[in-house]
């Protein structure tokens, strides 16, 4: 049976997480102490700034009171005292909450892609610790296999949520491809650095205006891969540029209608692209005038805001598909478990047929005396068919006998029926 | 089985295509153009090339005369044109244009008798050159058009800076301004292989070769805005908005050239390739 608890951001407040979370460090011994003390037979931990979770495989009624203590003991904290914020699931509940995680249903931000690495390294860690066996091992082969559909076959990772990577996907929504477009930072900002590593590393050029503090920008721009120019090529640096990141301090206006339109002028003539001004700085660095000019498209701070939210709606009209991928992969998982109950009996009976087989054959064959190759071989033929078509239909029964709810049952009664 | 009942198949399996291509746009889906939409597309285009190729031994000439062979067949090009396009770039959006006009135009043959015309010059080898040229020709336009209506829509998106439907199904400015670039120059093109045919016909047949019907007029316009079009494109690299809104306003003649052709003229069209 596999168990998994937990607390996450929608049970427990971040302290809370913090104090019971599991350094990367400690994540080896804390499993070893976790399966020793509790008598679990595999053991992984799952430990993000989001969530803390044990998940382990443990065959014992009281399992789940055993792991709680354990978490409590480990971090010496009052048992009663995390009652309210743990949850608790077995069996399907546990598969389904652990496709869930993977899947980033349960994210904070639905679709981010982080927890799938998190998720892949916890398991790679409890397999290092020795602590992963056959089931928990099969719970991480058909976890990653799920989350990997929920991304490729929903959307539910597929627009921009951050500020930063809208910006970027609103230049490919302008210009498709951002290979060798010319990336202008205006002010050596944090979120303007952010957005313009993201833009090149989708193949922008980079030159990084700098103001008063020249060095700044000297030094983003070598960051960047790019140049530096002086704040007084403005107007020139503009005529080249196809994204434009403004984040200076300045107190007022820094980028006004009559730049962008000598900037456009100087490009006429030669390929009309468009021009997208980001203006990130509060307060505001560029002119909101310049949208009236044609092939001129100016988001503000408010405006990429905007799009990351209809982005986050987008993301969860997509999380439908996503839920309704995980319960099939997750019935799926259900039946293969139970279905691999029967091959045990499978196997034995399939072994006690052959036995007889050959028993009978050797027997017969004594009687008959010497027989030719061909002879052979056809014997050989017959009775190995024979007992493939008798066998047939109890093995597909058995697969099916194996999905049913009374299960154990049912197959111990055909145990006894084959005198096995 | 005759070419009616083909092409009632052609409509229902086309309708496929259009309804479910709006299905997955009023219910924003990843993908506009699935693998359903696709086989029934497939199974439609086979159905109405079969369609096509009896009727063509029904009537004993090219099936192009008339608003039922003509806007069948326009039908096919454009659905063989969108097919094209769709393995080489998975361009989706597109078919939210041929999608609809393939149905509209399948629907228009459905609806409209067979023209009545038995002219001995339809069995001239003009006929099928000039008008295969100038299908294609117009099926190429109609891309570009497409792609000019994808390039506004689009704009109107980013500008509104809120985004909706569209902004998330329909490609980068930047991929439509291409297409429609290509489409015109291959439309372009075919469309000046088609007038010359279409005049070298009219002098095999009067004689002369400018008769001054109003096809041929709304032809030479179109070829004018299309010549514009390009010279523009190339000469001042004036592309996006402008080129988009120019490219809508040239396929309107191409469009009234086809209309002319294929409803009015009749049977004078027979006369005057």
């Amino acid at each position: 049976m596999i168990i998994v608890i937990g607390v996450s951001h929608r049970t427990a407040p971040l302290p809370v997480r913090e104090a019971l979370a599991f350094p990367k460090d400690q994540i080896r011994d804390a499993l070893l102490r976790l399966r020793a003390e509790t008598g679990a037979g595999e053991a992984m931990i799952l430990s993000t700034c989001n969530r803390v979770e044990l998940y382990a495989r443990q065959d014992d009624p009281g399992a789940v009171e055993a792991l709680e203590s354990f978490l409590a003991r480990y971090h010496s904290r009052d048992g009663r005292e995390l009652q309210a914020v743990l949850y608790r699931y077995a069996d399907a509940e546990a598969i389904r909450h652990a496709f869930r995680v993977a899947s980033s249903l349960e994210s904070m931000v639905i679709g981010e892609p982080q927890i799938l690495g998190q998720v892949k390294e916890a398991y790679q860690a409890a397999e290092d610790a020795g602590t992963l066996g056959a089931a928990l091992n099969a719970l991480r082969n058909r976890t990653l296999a799920a989350a990997k559909r929920v991304r490729t076959e929903t959307g539910i990772g597929r627009n921009a949520v951050s500020v930063s990577y809208v910006a970027v996907e609103l230049a490919r929504k302008i210009f498709g491809e951002l290979k060798d477009k010319n990336v202008l930072l205006v002010g050596a900002g944090k979120m303007s650095e952010l957005a313009a590593k993201h833009l090149v590393r989708s193949g922008g050029r980079a030159t990084v205006l700098g103001g008063r503090t020249f060095e700044k920008a000297a030094e983003l721009a070598a960051a960047l891969g790019g140049k530096a120019a002086p704040f007084e090529s403005l107007r020139d640096e503009l005529a080249r540029a196809d994204i434009v990141i403004s984040g200076t301090g300045a107190p007022g206006l820094v980028i006004h209608p009559a730049d962008v339109e000598s900037a456009r002028a100087a490009r006429r003539g030669r390929h009309a692209r468009p021009l997208f001004l980001i203006d990130i700085a509060v307060p505001r660095d560029i002119d909101p005038a310049v949208r009236k000019i044609g092939g001129v498209f100016l988001y503000d701070l408010d405006d990429l805001k905007a799009v990351a939210e209809a982005n986050v709606r987008e993301r969860l009209k997509e999380a439908a598909a996503a839920e309704a991928l995980v319960e099939r992969e997750v019935r799926d998982f259900l039946d293969w478990q139970k279905a691999r109950e029967a091959v045990p009996l499978l196997n034995e009976l399939r072994r006690r047929a052959e036995e007889i087989r050959r028993h009978e054959l050797d027997k017969a064959k004594r009687r008959i005396g010497p027989l030719t190759p061909e002879q052979d071989e056809a014997i050989e033929a017959a009775t190995t068919a024979i007992v493939n078509k008798l066998l047939h239909s109890p093995t597909v029964h058995l697969k099916e006998a194996a999905r049913e709810s009374n299960a154990p049952e049912q197959l111990s009664l055909i145990r006894k029926l084959l005198g096995l | 089985m005759s070419s009616h009942v083909y092409l009632v198949l052609v409509l229902i399996f086309y309708a496929v295509g259009a309804l479910h291509i709006l299905l997955q746009t009023l219910t924003r889906r990843r993908l506009l153009v699935t693998s359903w939409t696709v086989a029934a597309t497939l199974i439609g285009f086979a159905l109405h090339t079969a369609a096509l190729a009896q009727r063509w031994t029904e009537a004993g000439h090219f099936p192009a005369v008339g608003l039922h062979d003509g806007a069948s067949l326009l039908a096919w090009t454009m659905v063989l044109v969108f097919l094209v396009i769709y393995t080489r770039s998975r361009l989706e959006a597109l078919g939210l244009a041929v999608y609809p006009m393939a149905f509209a135009l399948v629907l228009i043959a459905n609806l409209t008798p067979i023209a009545p015309v038995g002219d001995p010059v339809l069995k001239s080898l003009f006929l099928p050159i000039h008008t295969t040229l100038a299908f294609f020709g117009y099926a190429a336009l109609f891309v570009a058009f497409a792609g000019g209506l994808l390039y506004l829509i689009q704009e109107r998106e980013l500008r509104s800076r809120t985004p909706r439907t569209f902004y998330y199904l329909i490609p980068s400015l930047e991929t439509s301004d291409r297409l429609s670039a290509r489409a015109v120059e291959a439309g372009f093109a075919l469309l000046t292989l088609a007038i010359i045919t279409g005049l070298l016909w009219s002098h095999a047949v009067h004689g002369v070769y400018w008769t001054s019907s109003p096809k041929e007029w709304s032809a030479l316009v179109a070829w004018a805005l299309y010549v514009a079009l390009i010279l523009a494109r190339y000469q001042t690299g004036w592309g996006g908005r402008r080129a988009a809104l120019l490219g809508i306003a040239a396929f309107t003649a191409v469009a009234f050239t086809f209309v002319w052709m294929n409803v009015f003229a009749l049977p004078v069209a027979a006369r005057t390739p």
